[in-house]
């Protein structure tokens, strides 16, 4: 750090690599500790370790960087990070790198000022990553963070002062996620993404007080009440990654998103010309160039207001109910292939191009599972799941793999959809992400697939057809918690169907019996059962017998799933 | 102008009464069990499954020699006609080779064969049409552009009970890949381009006939459906009825059974589709 005559503080590209090392260095030390906590008590809370790998992928990069340049430090990270982003938090924090990379660009060394502007094109690459953007997730603490910074850089400081600010205005906003975020509040909660995005910085702190400490020779004992785990005592039942939560005002169902270009454009002043046209609203940028996202039952007029500040560019706007599943991963990508009339291909003889054309990747764990997929024609396995999520980089490296140039992804797991995307949009192939939470929903989509079809053809199929299936799981209990008004202890047997906790119990047997009772609707025909490797052969025939005789009506199919953590997985139609 | 004759094979399996009144010639296919050869359709249906079902091995089936056709083709053009002779596709019996062999053989510029790239109701479809449209008085040449137009506006889709009898018989085409798979699957498979492929795969009949029925039109002007059966579930047929009827109200449907050849293919307990608008 150097200062200007004028006592502005500069920052250079080896302060922000030292701070990124040490950052890294000290979230590793809270990961566990954000890990074990979720709203749901299911063994695969894994957002400590996901933001953490994401930032050992940017550090180990940074460790043979040597260059003094910030921009060129920002962007290395921000590329490393983002291909060794995994979950939805990682990739959040990927993107924020992202932008602040870009908001560095070119630059030997950056004032706090500009620090702080890059960190605005960071809230909004990260806002972008997520096509509906969640409040009370680890966005908003973004996006107060920057708030917080922004107000203070209006006075001279130090970039000690700065963090510690963001930090007070990120613990702030994590405090009112619950306010924010239903689910949050039901679960007695705050958000682990925010809360981890918070410890990142604390990191950051303590590289900076490290690096004042060197230059003024005093030895550095590290900083008094900085650790951030007072908080599992304050909200007692833990911290949850809701990024994956869709919640929105259904009487604003227009997403609508802009950029705005012009000369000194003021940023609260389009703020508050949209403020009454709807909420979410995030208005971010610089003089230049603005991003406006708003959800808003009146777009057109979103639009009016933002030409009268300058001229309108990448204009989107969604609905948010159809939206649902449908497009909200879709990378935008148009389709080369003609629609084929009523999807019979007109000649025989181009099957054998189209075979070549796309391909399946699918994310599975458990070679029960896998052989499973493998057998309904899928090109490529990334093993990744529950309890280990996969990098942006081994997505990309298995699309790349897979012989066919236009890839259909199945993250099969909501946290693996945002990492499945952002993989989709830097490889070269053209990539569609069917949004499959689970193994059952994945198997349901790869039946619907048909290499005749174009990959629009085949998203949309794909899409349709895993919503079409009734999951369950059934696994235990990591923490107690109280959950739909069903109170859970460690290591209890859980029941959770579509994402939803539905029972507990003391047996797998009697909680997979209760399960199964509770999702199956008389027009079942078919429930599919995948033990698990906790589970042994004999014990899952006698289980699936014993259904078999409790519901004649259906036909019960047991499949070897080899999964971990899940004793069954279930599917229904 | 000569009078034109409609030959077809036994696969179309048209009821005799129509045969007789549309004078419509039939030239039988066979079924090759290991104790006798039967002519496809000379014994009843449930007859010939029963004994399908009892028998040690999978028949296999045959097309018609070209002697069988020329012995046909020789008597319609001794009466002086014309010659329409429309068959089984390609792509799944050598039955059109043996018409074009014996056509040749007897007098190729009196006969037109039609590869039909379909069978059972759709191919009964378009001989029936073709039989109206002589009544209309239209000239061969005609009608056989006519055929074209009805081959790209007919479709059949089907859901076989099991794949046993369509993988024994080689017929399955595309839908080889389903064997080996792990899970239970109700493939949904259809005729494109004279071959059987497959049109989609789902876990349970419900979805397999929904996803067959979602296919007709949704208009029913100029639309002819009929659903193919082979000692088909009554419950299945029932369930079928009731989806088109409900997604085309008061919609005629013809009920079409498989001819023996196709029923040991398609293998019993299979339900189709066969549908064809605006030829």
């Amino acid at each position: 750090m150097t200062k200007t005559s004028q006592g502005n503080v500069f920052l250079s590209g080896s302060d922000l690599r030292h701070m990124i090392l040490e950052a890294c260095n000290y979230f590793e030390l809270y990961k566990e500790s954000i890990n074990e906590l979720n709203v749901y008590p299911v063994p695969d809370g894994d957002t400590g370790t996901n933001m953490c790998l994401t930032m050992t992928a940017a550090a180990k990069e940074l460790q043979g960087v040597d260059s003094d340049s910030i921009g060129e430090v920002a962007k290395i990270t921000a590329r490393s990070s983002l291909m060794g982003a995994r979950g939805n938090s990682g990739v959040i924090l990927s993107q924020l790198f992202r932008g602040i990379a870009r908001g560095l660009s070119g630059k030997e060394e950056a004032s706090l000022s500009e620090l702080g502007r890059a960190f605005q094109y960071g809230i909004v690459y990260a806002y972008n990553a997520v096509n509906n953007p969640v409040e009370g997730t680890i966005l908003t603490v973004a996006r107060e963070i920057a708030k917080g910074s922004r107000e203070a850089i209006q006075k001279p400081l130090e970039i000690i002062d700065l963090l510690r600010i963001a930090i007070e205005s990120g613990r702030k906003a994590l405090d009112r996620t619950p306010e924010l975020l239903p689910v949050l509040k039901e679960a007695g909660v705050v958000d682990a993404g925010g809360l981890g995005l918070i410890v990142f910085l604390e990191g950051c702190l303590h590289s900076a007080l490290k690096r004042t400490a060197e230059k003024e020779g005093t030895p550095y004992l590290g900083e008094e009440g900085l650790s951030p785990l007072e908080i599992p005592d304050k909200f007692e039942n833990g911290i949850s990654s809701a990024n994956d939560t869709e919640e929105f005002n259904p009487s604003y169902p227009y997403c609508t998103e802009l950029l705005i270009k012009g000369e000194n454009i003021s940023l609260p002043e389009v703020r508050k010309s949209i403020e009454t046209c709807g909420d979410s609203i995030i208005v971010a940028g610089d003089g230049e160039l603005i991003k406006v996202h708003i959800h808003t039952a009146h777009p057109g007029t979103v639009l009016e207001k933002c030409l009268e500040k300058g001229s309108i560019h990448d204009i989107k706007i969604e609905n948010m109910i159809d939206q649902y599943n449908e497009t909200r991963w879709s990378s935008g990508k148009q389709d080369t292939y003609k629609k084929e009339t009523a999807g019979y291909p007109l000649k025989n003889e181009f099957d054998s191009n189209l075979k070549a054309s796309i391909g399946v990747v699918t994310v599975s764990s458990g070679e029960g599972l896998s052989a499973v997929f493998n057998s309904l024609g899928t090109d490529k396995i990334i093993s990744g799941g529950q309890s280990m999520n996969p990098s942006v980089k081994e997505i990309v490296d298995a699309i790349m793999d897979a012989p066919a140039e236009k890839i259909i992804v199945l993250p099969n797991n909501s946290n693996i959809r945002l990492s499945a995307q952002q993989a989709a949009e830097i490889v070269d192939k053209e990539v569609k992400v069917v949004d499959t939470r689970s193994i059952p929903q994945g198997i349901a989509a790869l039946l619907a697939f048909d290499r005749k079809k174009t990959l629009a053809e085949n998203y949309k199929q794909m899409s349709e057809r895993a919503l079409q299936v009734k999951t369950g799981e059934i696994t235990y209990a990591t923490r107690d918690a109280t959950v739909n008004n069903i109170t859970v202890s460690k290591g209890d047997i859980i029941g959770i169907s579509d994402g939803n906790l539905l029972v507990r119990g003391d047996t797998i047997n009697g909680t997979l019996t209760e399960l199964v009772n509770s999702i199956l609707a008389e027009e079942d025909e078919i429930l599919t059962l995948f033990y698990g490797q906790d589970v042994t052969g004999k014990e899952a025939r006698e289980i699936a017998e014993h259904l078999g005789e409790k519901y004649p009506y259906i036909e019960v199919e047991l499949q070897y799933g080899g999964q971990s953590l899940y004793y069954y997985l279930l599917s229904i139609e | 102008m000569a009078q034109i004759a409609l030959v077809t094979d036994s696969t179309a399996f048209i009821d005799r009464e129509k045969i007789k009144k549309h004078k419509i010639e039939v030239v039988p296919l066979y079924v090759n069990f290991p104790d006798e050869v039967l002519e496809d359709g000379s014994i009843d249906n449930a007859l010939f499954f029963k004994k399908l079902r009892s028998s040690p091995k999978l028949p296999f089936t045959s097309q018609p020699s070209p002697g069988d056709f020329v012995k046909v083709y020789e008597r319609l053009v001794k009466e002086g006609k014309e010659i329409i002779s429309i068959h089984i596709s390609s792509g799944i019996s050598g039955t059109v080779e043996s018409a074009n062999s014996a056509a040749k053989m007897v007098d190729p510029s009196r006969i037109s064969v039609v590869d039909s790239l379909f069978t059972s109701g759709g191919l009964a479809m378009m001989v029936l049409n073709a039989s109206s449209a002589i009544d209309e008085g239209k000239t061969r040449e005609e009608i056989v552009e006519l055929l074209e137009k009805m081959k790209r506006n007919t479709h059949i889709l089907f859901v076989p009970n099991t794949l046993e009898y369509l993988k024994k018989g080689g017929r399955i085409g595309g839908a080889q890949a389903l064997l080996g798979t792990l899970l239970n699957i109700k493939p949904v498979l259809y005729f494109s381009g004279g071959r059987v492929e497959v049109f989609d795969k789902v876990r349970t009949m419900k979805k397999a006939l929904q996803r067959i029925v979602d296919e007709l039109p949704s208009s029913a002007e100029g639309l002819q459906v009929g659903i193919l059966t082979a000692e088909t579930s009554p419950e299945h047929i029932r369930m079928i009825l009731a989806l088109i009827e409900e997604r085309l109200p008061g919609m005629m449907v013809e009920k079409y059974e498989l001819s023996p050849v196709i029923g040991t293919h398609a293998g019993p307990g299979v339900l189709g589709l066969a549908y064809m608008q605006h030829f």
